[in-house]
This record gives C-alpha cells, sequence and structure tokens, in this order.
C-alpha cells in the first residue's frame, strides 16, 4: 500500500514538475521586462532552441532571445507597457473580467470567483480591491502555486483533488479568456518577445489541461486499484 | 507491469512523447522565474471578517461632482470591498421641499466609469515630443519630485506669473479637487496668474450686471408654479442639467396650465417633453427677433410704462443718464429713429427666418401674460456677440415688467442662489494679475504684450508668459478650448509652456499634452460634500465607497506631499485631511450659516440634506418692493436698458450701451457664407457632461455622437442619413456620420460638444469634436468664447 501511495507521488513529479517550469517560464515572459540578468540567461541556455523545432511560437522565441540585447530590452518594455500598463486604451488588457464581462469591465464577478479560489488555499493578492485579482499573472502564480502544492503533496486523494483544482480553474477561467487575450496580443504586436510568448501560452494552456485530465484518470485508476 | 499501472504506462510512454513535457523538463529555469520579487499572492489575513461580510451587500449613498447643473444621489451597493451596482434616489416624487434627486443616463453608468479598464492606473511622464502620447511608468516618489522642482525652477526663473491652473471643471462643485489644490499650492510658493469667468456663461456673467448689476437675475424654480407662460430661450433643461429637480417643476408648471415656448434652432428633448410649440430660429440672430418683440410691445403700447418709468434707465429719452442724446434710448433704437431702421419683425424675419406673424404674436402674449416667465439657457451668449443676447433677455423682461414679481423672471443670466455651505479649504492668491479664462492660450503666446484692453486686470503688464500649466481633471487645454488644431500647435512648442501636469481618470485629448500624467480618483474614492450649480436647496454627500484603485491618488494628498517637499506641507494641509475638510464644512455650516443642517452623522446617514423655505425667492423682489431703500447695484441704483458705463467705453458698434442685434462675423450675413454656406452649433449632449464620459459604451449606445442636418441640405449635398461626412472650415476638417433629420432648422448643422478630438495619422478627427472648427475670437466685452459662431461647409465622405 504504502509503496503505491509513494509512487503516484514519485511517479508523477517528473510531470509535475516539467509543467511548473513552464507555468514559471510563461510567468516570467509576461512580467514586465526589467531584470535584465534573468533575460539574458535564457539567451546563455538557449531555453528555447527544442521548443523551436516543433512550436512556432517557440521558434519565435527562441529567435528573439538569440538576438536579445539592452536596446532590444528598452524596446520590449516600452511595448510592453503599450499592451498591458498604458496610459489609455489598452491594445490586449490582461485581465480575466475583460474578456468575459459584456461590458468589458474590470472587477467583475471573475475577479470575485478567483479571488475566492486563492482564498481558499489562504492565499490573497497583496493589492486586493486595489487592482483586480485576475490579472494574468496572478492565475499563472496561482497555477504555479497549485503545481508546486501538487508536487510535495503525498497523499493520494489530496493528489487528485489537487490535480481537480488545477482542471477546473483552467476550465472555468484561464482556457475560457487566454485565448482572446491572445489573439488581441497575437494581432497588435510586432514584437517577437510577446508574440511567441502569446502563441506558446495559448497552447501550452490547452495542452497542461488535456494532460491534467489523463493523469488525473490514471491517478483515479490507480487509486481504485489501492483500495 | 504497465497494464497493472495505467499512471505509470501514461507518464512513462504517452507524456513522455508529449514535446511541451519533453522540452520544459530538460530546460533550467533562471532562479527569478516566478519566484521571490515577483509573487503578488501572499498568505491571507483575517480570515472570519470577511466570510460574514461576503453576502451582506452594503448601500453607500455618495455624489458625483463634475460640472453637470445638479447633483443627484448615487446609491453605489458594495460586496467584498467591490462596487456591484449602482442605484439613485428612491425617495418619492410629489413633495417640491424635498425633490426626488434621481441620477440620469450618465449617472446610471458610473460603475462602468469607476471600472473601465481605461482608468489611468500609474503616474507617468513623458517620453515623446509632447502630445505624441508616449509615455513611461513612474513612481509617485519621481512623480512629486519632478513637480516640486519644476514649481520652484520655473517660478524662480520666470516669476509667479508664469504658473497658471487652468479652467478644468472635471471636479467642480465639491469642496476640494485638484485646481484648488493646485492653486493652493502656489499661492503658498509665491502665487500664479488668475483667471476670471467661465465658459459657459462668460458673456452673459459680464454683460448682464451692466444691467442688474448682478447676474443673479432668476428666481427660484417653484415660482414657475406661478406662470402662465414659460418662455425657455435656448434652453434645453431635458439634457443639460441646470438642476437635478428642475424639470419636475417645470412638469408641475405645465400641469398647472402654463403655456411653454421653446426658442431653438434644433427641436429638442426639451421642446418634445415640454414645449407647446417651438420656434426655430438661426444661430446669432436671437437678438434680431428679440428687438423685434420689443418694436411690437412699444408700437402697440403693450409696455410696463410705469416700470419702465419707475426701474430702469434708457427706455426712452426722457429716462437717460446725464449727457447722453434722447436718440441714444432703447425706443428710439427699436423705432428707428437714428440709423432709420425700425426693428420691425418683417426686418427681423429676413434675418432670424422667424415668421414676422410669429414675432408679433409670441411678443403680444408676452406682453400681456400676468406673469410670464422668460428663461434664457446660455447656448446663445456663446457667441460671437453673446453680451447682446443676455442683455436682450432682461431688456424684454422689464418692458413687459416681469422683473420682481412671483411667476416672471428677469432673464439675464439668471443665477438665483440661496443656500449655501462653507468650503473650508481656501487660499489668498499674492498675485493679483488675472486674466479672462478663454485667453489662456493668448497669455501662453504673448502674455506679456495683453493690456486691459484683452481683459488683463490687476496689473498693467504680465512679467512673463504662462511657463507652467495645472490642468486638472479638465479637459481645456485642448478639446474643449476653440481651435483644436490652433492650441495643439502652440502646447506642441516646448520652449512656450514648458511644463504641463495633467490629472485626471482617462486619457483624454487634454491629457496627452501632459509632462507628468498623475491617476485622479473618481467620486467614490473620496469623500466630498456634493453642491448643485447656483440653482438648488440641496447638498449631496459623498461617502468615500472604495479605497482608490491603482495607484490613484486624489490631488489634494498629492499637492500635500508637493508641498512637503516645497517646505510648506502644514501651510497647506493645516493638519486636515479630505475627510476633516468634510466634517469641518459641516460643523461651520451648522455654526455660521444654518443650524439646522444635519450633524455630520446625521448628514451621511441622510445622505443628502434639503434646505427647506417657507416662500419662494423671487429674483428682484426687494428692489421692486421698495427701491429707494433697496436700490439696483449699478451706478445708477436702478436698472440700466442704457448703461453709461458701456457708452464711455466708446466702442458703441460692439459694445452698445443698449442690447441690440449685430450681425456676427461668421454669422447668416457674413460673405463668408458664400464659401461656408452652414452655421455650425453645438450642445451639451444627454450622453456626456460636456466631455466627461466620451469614451463611455452605454453612454455611446445611448446617445451616439453624430452631426444634425436638415433634409433640405443633405439633399444639396447628396447625404443620406447614416452617411460619414467631412465637415470643414479654414481653421480644421473633422469626420462624423450624418443623422439627416427636420429637428434642426435649414441652414444649420448641430455637432454635440466635448467628443474627444481623435486625430488620425494625417490629424484628420474622426470622432467629431466640435472645436476642430471653433474660433479663438472673443467676445468684445466679456472676452469671452464663441464657439456657437462658426461657418462650414459639409461633404459627403
Amino acid at each position: 500500500m504504502t509503496s503505491t501511495t509513494e509512487s503516484i507521488h514519485i511517479q508523477l513529479q517528473s510531470f509535475l514538475l516539467s509543467r511548473k517550469k513552464c507555468y514559471q517560464l510563461l510567468h516570467l515572459l509576461f512580467f514586465v521586462p526589467e531584470k535584465l540578468e534573468t533575460l539574458f540567461e535564457i539567451q546563455r541556455d538557449n531555453t528555447f532552441e527544442e521548443l523551436g523545432e516543433f512550436h512556432e511560437g517557440g521558434k519565435i522565441l527562441h529567435d528573439f532571445f538569440k538576438h536579445l540585447s539592452t536596446e532590444q530590452i528598452k524596446r520590449e518594455k516600452e511595448e510592453y507597457q503599450r499592451l498591458f500598463i498604458g496610459p489609455g486604451p489598452l491594445v490586449a488588457p490582461p485581465w480575466e473580467s475583460y474578456y468575459r464581462s459584456k461590458e468589458h469591465l474590470l472587477f467583475e464577478e471573475w475577479t470575485y470567483q478567483v479571488r475566492e479560489q486563492y482564498h481558499r488555499f489562504g492565499l490573497q493578492y497583496r493589492k486586493e480591491n486595489n487592482e483586480p485579482d485576475d490579472h494574468l499573472l496572478l492565475e499563472l502564480e496561482f497555477m504555479i502555486y497549485l503545481s508546486d502544492l501538487c508536487l510535495h503533496e503525498p497523499t493520494e486523494e489530496k493528489i487528485e483533488k489537487l490535480l481537480t483544482t488545477q482542471i477546473s480553474f483552467l476550465e472555468e477561467h484561464l482556457i475560457i479568456w487566454i485565448p482572446f487575450f491572445c489573439e488581441r496580443v497575437i494581432e497588435n504586436t510586432n514584437s517577437q518577445l510577446y508574440l511567441g510568448a502569446a502563441m506558446l501560452l495559448e497552447d501550452f494552456l490547452s495542452f497542461d489541461l488535456e494532460s491534467l485530465v489523463e493523469v488525473r484518470e490514471g491517478t483515479r485508476i490507480c487509486l481504485k486499484k489501492i483500495h | 507491469m504497465s497494464e497493472k499501472n495505467p499512471l505509470k504506462n501514461l507518464l512513462a510512454n504517452k507524456m513522455q512523447r508529449r514535446t511541451f513535457l519533453k522540452w520544459s523538463g530538460a530546460i533550467g529555469l533562471p532562479v527569478i522565474a516566478g519566484g521571490i520579487g515577483t509573487k503578488m499572492l501572499i498568505d491571507r489575513k483575517e480570515e472570519a471578517k470577511v466570510v460574514v461580510a461576503k453576502d451582506s451587500e452594503k448601500i453607500i449613498s455618495t455624489c458625483s461632482i463634475n460640472n453637470c447643473g445638479g447633483r443627484c444621489v448615487i446609491k453605489a451597493h458594495v460586496k467584498d470591498g467591490v462596487v456591484v451596482r449602482v442605484s439613485t434616489d428612491t425617495q418619492a416624487g410629489g413633495d417640491f421641499a424635498t425633490p426626488p434627486l434621481r441620477a440620469c443616463v450618465r449617472g446610471r453608468n458610473y460603475r462602468n466609469m469607476l471600472y473601465h479598464p481605461d482608468r489611468l492606473k500609474y503616474p507617468m511622464k513623458r517620453v515623446g515630443k509632447r502630445g505624441e502620447g508616449k509615455f513611461k511608468r513612474i513612481s509617485w516618489e519621481e512623480a512629486i519630485e519632478t513637480i516640486a522642482s519644476e514649481v520652484k525652477r520655473i517660478g524662480d526663473k520666470y516669476g509667479p506669473e508664469s504658473r497658471y491652473v487652468n479652467y478644468a471643471s472635471g471636479q467642480s462643485w465639491g469642496l476640494h479637487g485638484g485646481k484648488n489644490a493646485a492653486r493652493k499650492l502656489l499661492s503658498l510658493t509665491g502665487g500664479y496668474l488668475n483667471y476670471r469667468n467661465d465658459y459657459s456663461s462668460g458673456a452673459g456673467n459680464v454683460a448682464t450686471p451692466y444691467t442688474y448689476g448682478t447676474n443673479n437675475s432668476g428666481s427660484s424654480f417653484d415660482t414657475l408654479l406661478h406662470s402662465k407662460l414659460i418662455i425657455l430661450w435656448g434652453q434645453n433643461p431635458s439634457e443639460m442639467i441646470f438642476s437635478t429637480p428642475y424639470r419636475e417643476y417645470l412638469m408641475q408648471a405645465k400641469k398647472n396650465g402654463a403655456k411653454i415656448i421653446v426658442i431653438d434652432p434644433r427641436y429638442t428633448d426639451t421642446a418634445i417633453a415640454f414645449a407647446d410649440e417651438w420656434i426655430p430660429i438661426l444661430p446669432t440672430t436671437d437678438n434680431a427677433m428679440m428687438d423685434a418683440m420689443g418694436y411690437v410691445i412699444i408700437t402697440e403700447k403693450l409696455q410696463d410704462q410705469a416700470f419702465l418709468d419707475k426701474y430702469c434707465i434708457g427706455f426712452d429719452g426722457e429716462h437717460m443718464p446725464d449727457g447722453v442724446a434722447k436718440q441714444e434710448s432703447l425706443k428710439s433704437y427699436l423705432l428707428g429713429e437714428k440709423d432709420g431702421t425700425p426693428k420691425t419683425p418683417e426686418w427681423a424675419e429676413k434675418i432670424c427666418r422667424v415668421p414676422a406673424e410669429k414675432i408679433r404674436e409670441i411678443a403680444r402674449e408676452y406682453a400681456k401674460t400676468k406673469q410670464a416667465a422668460l428663461i434664457q439657457g446660455w447656448a446663445a451668449q456663446r457667441q460671437a456677440y453673446g453680451e447682446q443676447f443676455m442683455r436682450g433677455g432682461a431688456q424684454l423682461a422689464c418692458l413687459t415688467g416681469n422683473v420682481g414679481k412671483l411667476g416672471g423672471w428677469g432673464a439675464g443670466t439668471g443665477y438665483w442662489n440661496r443656500s449655501n455651505i462653507v468650503f473650508p479649504f481656501s487660499y489668498e492668491n499674492p498675485v493679483k494679475a488675472s486674466i479672462p479664462c478663454f485667453l489662456w492660450t493668448q497669455a501662453v503666446e504673448k502674455g506679456t504684450e495683453m493690456t486691459a484692453a484683452d481683459g488683463l486686470e490687476g496689473t498693467d503688464k504680465l512679467k512673463t508668459n504662462i511657463k507652467l500649466i495645472f490642468n486638472m481633471a479638465g479637459n481645456m487645454l485642448i478639446n474643449q478650448h476653440s481651435d483644436i488644431n490652433k492650441t495643439t500647435k502652440l502646447l506642441e512648442d516646448e520652449s512656450k509652456v514648458e511644463f504641463i501636469v495633467v490629472s485626471d481618470i482617462f486619457m483624454t485629448p487634454s491629457a496627452k499634452y501632459a509632462d507628468i500624467l498623475l491617476p485622479g480618483t473618481t467620486f467614490f474614492e473620496r469623500y466630498d460634500i456634493g453642491v448643485p450649480w447656483c440653482f438648488g436647496d440641496y447638498v449631496v454627500f459623498g461617502e468615500k465607497t472604495i479605497d482608490p484603485l491603482y495607484e490613484c491618488r486624489n490631488e489634494y494628498d498629492v499637492f500635500a506631499e508637493v508641498a512637503d517637499k516645497l517646505g510648506v506641507k502644514e501651510k497647506y494641509t493645516e493638519g486636515r485631511t479630505i475627510l476633516d475638510l468634510v466634517k469641518e464644512s459641516v460643523e461651520r455650516t451648522r455654526k455660521e450659516i444654518d443650524p439646522n443642517f444635519p450633524t455630520f452623522e446625521e448628514f451621511r446617514k441622510q445622505g443628502v440634506h434639503h434646505f427647506k423655505y417657507d416662500s419662494p425667492l423671487i429674483g428682484f423682489k426687494d428692489q421692486i418692493d421698495d427701491i429707494e431703500k433697496k436700490p439696483f447695484e449699478t451706478p445708477s441704483g436702478k436698472i440700466e436698458l442704457f448703461s453709461k458705463a458701456l457708452w464711455d467705453m466708446d466702442q458703441h458698434d460692439e459694445i452698445p450701451a443698449i442690447a441690440k442685434y449685430i450681425p456676427s462675423w461668421e454669422g447668416p450675413e457674413d460673405p463668408l457664407k458664400e464659401k461656408y454656406p452652414l452655421q455650425l452649433i453645438g450642445w451639451h449632449y444627454k450622453r456626456r457632461c460636456h466631455s466627461t464620459y466620451d469614451n463611455q459604451s452605454w453612454l455611446e449606445e445611448a446617445a451616439k455622437q453624430e452631426m444634425w442636418l436638415n433634409p433640405k441640405d443633405a439633399e444639396k449635398r447628396g447625404i443620406k442619413n447614416g452617411d460619414r461626412a467631412q465637415v470643414f472650415n479654414d481653421r480644421g476638417s473633422l469626420m462624423i456620420d450624418v443623422k439627416v433629420t427636420p429637428r434642426i432648422t435649414p441652414g444649420v448643422a448641430g455637432i454635440p460638444q466635448g467628443a474627444w478630438y481623435t486625430p488620425d495619422k494625417d490629424g484628420l478627427d474622426q470622432r467629431g469634436s466640435l472645436n476642430v472648427l471653433t474660433s479663438q475670437r472673443p467676445t468684445p466685452l466679456a472676452k469671452s468664447n464663441p464657439q456657437q459662431t462658426n461657418l462650414v461647409e459639409v461633404k459627403k465622405a
């Protein structure tokens, strides 16, 4: 019994770690491009080289990082501001409520829903009620948090529950609005960074959902056998 | 084995082939990714409290302080720190002592404004050329440091007259707000160039006192319940809210049997809702009709001679000021004794297009009906000779003896006021120099050349042009000032105005011209007390509903920090927060003005306070009851139909001593009409408050930005309803959709004012921003805005 339980936990390690890294990387790509060291580290590591072999977004990102320069980062920072910060009408508002509410407003019911999820896990946005909780970076951070929780969870039932939470969060939130968000980015930017990042984000999320559902299925079958 | 363990099978075989995982499994990650320094989700505090609050919705009563004439009650339904919907005053109507203060379509949209994704969220500094719209996010510390050092640098280099707080009305009817905060800061550090007057009733504000000695020529709205005839001349309270309960009084007056006539180039919503009769008239020609009405009244001996003899100067030769010839009298002018042109209805018809018979009919009706209220809007005084319109209306009110009587009305500017509160945020500007607000662009360009003839007061000469501008919650920097193309060019020259600070909640056309751009707050995010324009016996509590969103800050607090940098914080705040100001206002109002005013807690709970009176306020009643004891505040102590003060200015063609029709430049008699055959006017649209809310989609749905054109004019140009058209004159050009409608008089095009100037890459405005086409030429006396005086041509796009 014990050994089987451990084995689910252990078996899932590499899967969970891989996808957590993916979320971390996406989080980094959509974070304000100001940490020069980090960006040059990606360049040095050729992080996107392999991805570029099979994914268009990866290819664009690989090209981008290959030619990265301080000057280029400065331009990306301007683009980041234009796309996601303002001032004025944003090209691609990075909040879920914007895409889901009829009136394209912020602080709509989806803000509440994700906030409730954060609260359930004893978390809250540092700027709760000051900025909306359904910002892309927060939702990604929450996915990182859940992946990590799952990664360190030894109990099989809890693993299964955590997988379900992540599936639901994807299904009820990210998967619904991210395609619209990415479409806005892709249609409106000439930046290789944000073009590639948006393509990767959209595709990875649907891939992750698919994988999680399969893995949960596998886990459930295993659990049945154990009991 | 694999069959026994499907998970392992899945992970080992299927997943391993999945390239995403294969790739990400192999990569190294920068240490920072998703880690320390970027974390925004933190361990949660105060678990228990929120669970309780979750389902309970709290209703908070608050109030907007934009430049609407009314103040309405906005009820914010707050759940878990978020405004989930807004509603308005639910009090029943019927009791005129406590009229409900219900929001109109604009007020219903406030939640959309609050949570609009385009809100300005962070302080910014300009990085591109001025006006280009390129900004970089900065910290508040940097913003405040920059403002403080520029205020000092420019003050030191050019002197305090170089610093200017531009006319702005986004926050205008509360206790504090950005404009006052900036003024106080500048007052404490040497001063600033003052402005006088406003863009709303600018010509009237200067003209009416030459007749009556004051602009308070109106009466409380309950007096209308006693009127038998109400003439709304260029007034459109169905769209332009002069005071929230005004329409309720008008409706009741109508029920009481009053006849209502609306005189307007457009068949307005007011005409639809209230009028028994609509009289279309050509813009800028109102005084021709007024003159003819005067002619009819005099020739048919319908004037109130006793009133004129007792209270007025200048009606006839027997009542002229010393040293002025008899034939300069009003009567002599109307009869054409001097110029040979009797101001007959036939004469007027040719100018204003109102049929002579109709003019006769209205003149007789107005003179014979007791009492009749002639109420003037302000649109018709925002024209080349707007002063004449305001004094002309007052002249008719005097001819018919409707002044100082219940149910009558003094016409003119028409302010009235009897309910006040204390405004505790005060300052004294050590600089005495002042300019007419409309001439600020002139003061930028050649302020040092301005003289008394340009309306410069408080000094003979300015030592400097304007070099620094604070533009707080206002759109006058670009959008609402005349001749946008001229203004943008002026401001783009960074050697002229060296530093511009804008605070606003959205990226307006004016905000684009900021050097430092500050994210301001909405009324939901601060405490205040809202007061109506002068017309109204109510004040509304502005409760802070939520904390400021994003990095938005109240200007009061921003300037407190700037004051701190300049070493005058104590003098600036006097130890008070915004909430303290509100409390102080309530306490001092109770002590100094009205002991029946509620306490702070009572007021907060009620959300609104109605001042109650036993009887209506009748404008000039005291003077009419006993002019010996209570003379008019004019030099002669009487109503000056003929003003000696104006006569002595010796510019009789443009500044006559009696009100009269003066053909306008760019009016229907201007030869320029050959080239630009249509008169263009604007109006205050129901979907905006001036330019505020132009970016709100609900409101655009309620009333689209489009130009009205009569079918006759449209047909001539091959324009069909819904077509897009180009409107142009020598000053500029814009694109707009056309509504072809008989609701506007032929020869006139109407564009609702306030749309945000939206140039395409070639500089052609695509939104229909009226001021692309308006002129900066001021009115002769008040130096005020002539924005209703424009000739244009329209062609199908």
